[in-house]
């Protein structure tokens, strides 16, 4: 009885982190864009970008490898506009960040009609075989890929980085003020540019995650507003990549639990159980903002964005 | 003087040329024949009477949302909630009027008061998160609009689905009496005069009463603004509701008039067409008038392209992205470059 209570918690484990991947890693890289100081809404459409041009390169090759980093790639090429933008041009960076996810959302829905239907072959699991034993391991090995490992990592690299490394306290500095950063002799735009590209690179590997190893489909804006909900969530966050991890976790845990309650036949319709992420990111955004210790781990940069009258 | 005058119809007029240019661009990149495509374009939205009255229909959920994002904008406030407040407006709307199925004419005005109800109420939720809790509110704004559509998709999928529709989903129609007149027998209806008259409304509230002043005093300058005793909690609550009230009334006028009946999918992208000829229009009522029948035209021709020469949908979305770019890039050229051949 034991061993099917840890396998039915395993399981759930396993769902959790399996649909929190992409989020996690679209987190973490809005979370280290916003260290440098810039807000990118945009990674909204950086995802579908990804998830796009990502789910194209797998199906049309057969490697799902090859498609993450297209998809990768994808984000990138998104995240440069919005950099020429606001930090070349000094455009308004909301704004700057709303005409990307726009020409992300477009792009992705007329080139994507081409995918609509075409099927990729998904990663392999940790281990294919675990027949041998009912344990807490067995759901995890055998129904994650190497994406959810991957993305715990990046999370812990992405923290020591930016907490430990001499690269990290420039961020963190340019992000609390370029005006310093320069006046310490650092180049805050380049530091920026840094922020910002990797953020890209995450942004449209999450995006690929979900169409070619999540979801193994494309559909026309498919990412449903994750993005925006990752901008939100970076405050929940603390602008701190080791607070990621809990925080997507959190928010898969609660994804899965709806997708659970429907599965018990609880009566209620999938449409109202659909807006339930987006009611849950407002709420915790309201808690988070309620308890007032907003201000005091935001980079400093940041507020002249979000305070921007 | 002269030069003035000049420098104010220039600027307009060069912004037209450098859009025509985008949207021949456009063309080229998607490998249709550009002029060719671009006389499509103007005949299939202002060509003959029913082109115009498809680009009229257009416009006014468009000026409605156009409306919303402005009277937030005054505030500094970058509203991207049209979309949902729109639904939202819809949605209450079409409560009342199928509340009463042998409405007299007073259903009218109160089918109307219900959708703008329901779209300042939505606006009032993203108002009162960033008063009392520090929500940015293009967060909120854009993640209620998926709300907003799912509230709708819903009610018109489940409990206010019309059984005699054989599965499709949609309510019932509406009563006859809950109909928004039109104008002869084209699309054009009444909405459009309303939100004539309340971008003349608008013009006059924002620019010249005390209320515009006040809104501008809050957003230049919040130390004298605190000094004059202006509430800034209360403003920020303040046009969060108008604006969503203005949404509301497009959504509630849009499917009463050319819908019938409340559907999953009432809007084809009019809160983000809406947004951007608030921005193109620098945020006034008098110039959004304008721009909203130029957007109202592109949408309208889209929907004739797709038809007719196999332009996909996305296009639109494509196009208005690309309008945004260039409109963006250009506001931040410096300002010798933007006229370069009327300098000192």
């Amino acid at each position: 009885m034991d061993e099917i209570n840890y396998t039915l918690a395993g399981s759930w484990v396993a769902a959790s982190l399996r649909s929190a991947s992409p989020l996690m890693l679209v987190l973490l890289g809005e979370t280290l864009t916003q260290r440098v100081g810039i807000v990118n809404l945009g990674v909204e459409g950086q995802m579908l970008a990804g998830a796009c041009f990502g789910f194209g390169a797998a199906a049309v090759f057969h490697d799902p490898v090859l498609g993450l980093g297209v998809g990768a790639l994808a984000g990138l090429v998104l995240s440069l506009l919005h950099g020429v933008l606001c930090i070349q041009l000094r455009v308004n960076q909301i704004a700057s960040g709303l005409c990307v996810m726009m020409l992300g959302t477009g792009i992705t829905s007329y080139v994507g009609r081409v995918f609509v239907g075409a099927e990729v072959s998904g990663l392999a699991p940790l281990a294919g075989q675990f027949a041998s034993a009912q344990s807490f391991w067995q759901p995890l090995l055998t129904q994650l890929t190497w994406i959810a490992p991957l993305a715990v990592v990046l999370t812990l690299v992405a923290g020591v980085l930016l907490f430990r490394t001499r690269t990290g306290l420039h961020w963190r500095t340019v992000g609390e003020s370029s005006t310093v950063a320069a006046a310490l002799g650092l180049r805050p735009r380049l530091v920026q540019w840094q922020g910002l590209l990797t953020g890209g690179l995450l942004s449209g590997l999450a995006g690929a995650v979900l169409s070619i190893d999540y979801t193994q489909t494309w559909a026309q804006n498919m990412t449903k507003g994750l993005g925006l909900i990752a901008v939100g969530l970076v405050i929940v966050a603390r602008w701190n990549p080791f607070l990621v991890l809990p925080v997507a976790l959190l928010f898969g845990l609660a994804d899965t639990s709806v997708l659970r309650l429907q599965a018990a036949a609880v009566n209620t319709s999938s449409y109202l159980l659909a807006a339930a992420p987006y009611v849950f990111c407002l709420g915790i955004l309201v808690v988070t903002h309620l308890r007032a210790d907003r201000d005091a781990h935001m980079p400093a940069g940041l507020k002249a964005v979000f305070n921007d009258r | 003087m002269l030069r003035d005058y000049v420098h104010r119809l220039l600027r307009p007029g060069l912004l037209v040329i450098l859009f025509i240019g985008v949207i021949l661009l456009f063309f080229i990149l998607i490998g249709k024949p550009p002029l060719q495509m671009f006389w499509s374009m103007l005949t299939y939205s202002m060509g003959d009477v029913f082109s115009l009255s498809e680009t009229l229909a257009k416009t006014t959920p468009i000026l409605f949302c156009a409306l919303a994002v402005i009277v937030p904008a005054r505030l500094g406030l970058i509203s991207v909630g049209g979309e949902g407040q729109l639904y939202v407006g819809a949605l209450t709307g079409t409560w009342a009027a199928l509340q009463f199925p042998d409405a007299g004419l007073w259903i009218l005005p109160v089918m109307l008061f219900a959708g703008a109800a329901g779209g300042a109420f939505w606006g009032g939720i993203t108002g009162v998160l960033k008063a009392w809790a520090g929500v940015h509110e293009t967060i909120s704004t854009l993640l209620l609009n998926y709300v907003g559509i799912l509230l709708v998709s819903h009610l018109v999928y489940g409990p206010w689905k019309d059984t005699a529709n054989l599965g499709w989903p949609a309510t019932r129609s509406f009563p006859v009496n809950a109909i928004l007149p039109k104008f002869h027998a084209t699309q054009i209806h009444l909405g459009l005069l309303i939100a004539m008259i309340l971008a003349i409304v608008l013009h006059v509230l924002l620019n010249h009463s005390r209320w515009g002043l006040s809104l501008k005093i809050l957003q230049r300058n919040p130390a004298v603004a605190a000094l004059s005793g202006l509430n800034p909690i209360r403003q920020t609550i303040l046009v969060m509701l108008v604006g969503g009230m203005l949404a509301g009334l497009g959504g509630i006028s849009e499917v009463s008039a050319i819908q019938g009946r409340l559907q999953p999918t009432i809007s084809s992208g009019y809160g983000l067409a809406g947004f951007l000829v608030a921005w193109l229009s620098a945020q006034q009522p008098m110039r959004a008038l304008l721009i909203a029948f130029l957007f109202g035209a592109l949408l309208a021709a889209a929907d004739s392209l797709q038809m007719f020469a196999h332009v996909p949908a996305a296009s639109a979305v494509v196009l208005q992205g690309l309008i945004f770019l260039t409109a963006l890039i250009i506001n931040q050229l410096p300002s010798q470059w933007r006229i370069p051949f009327w300098t000192k």
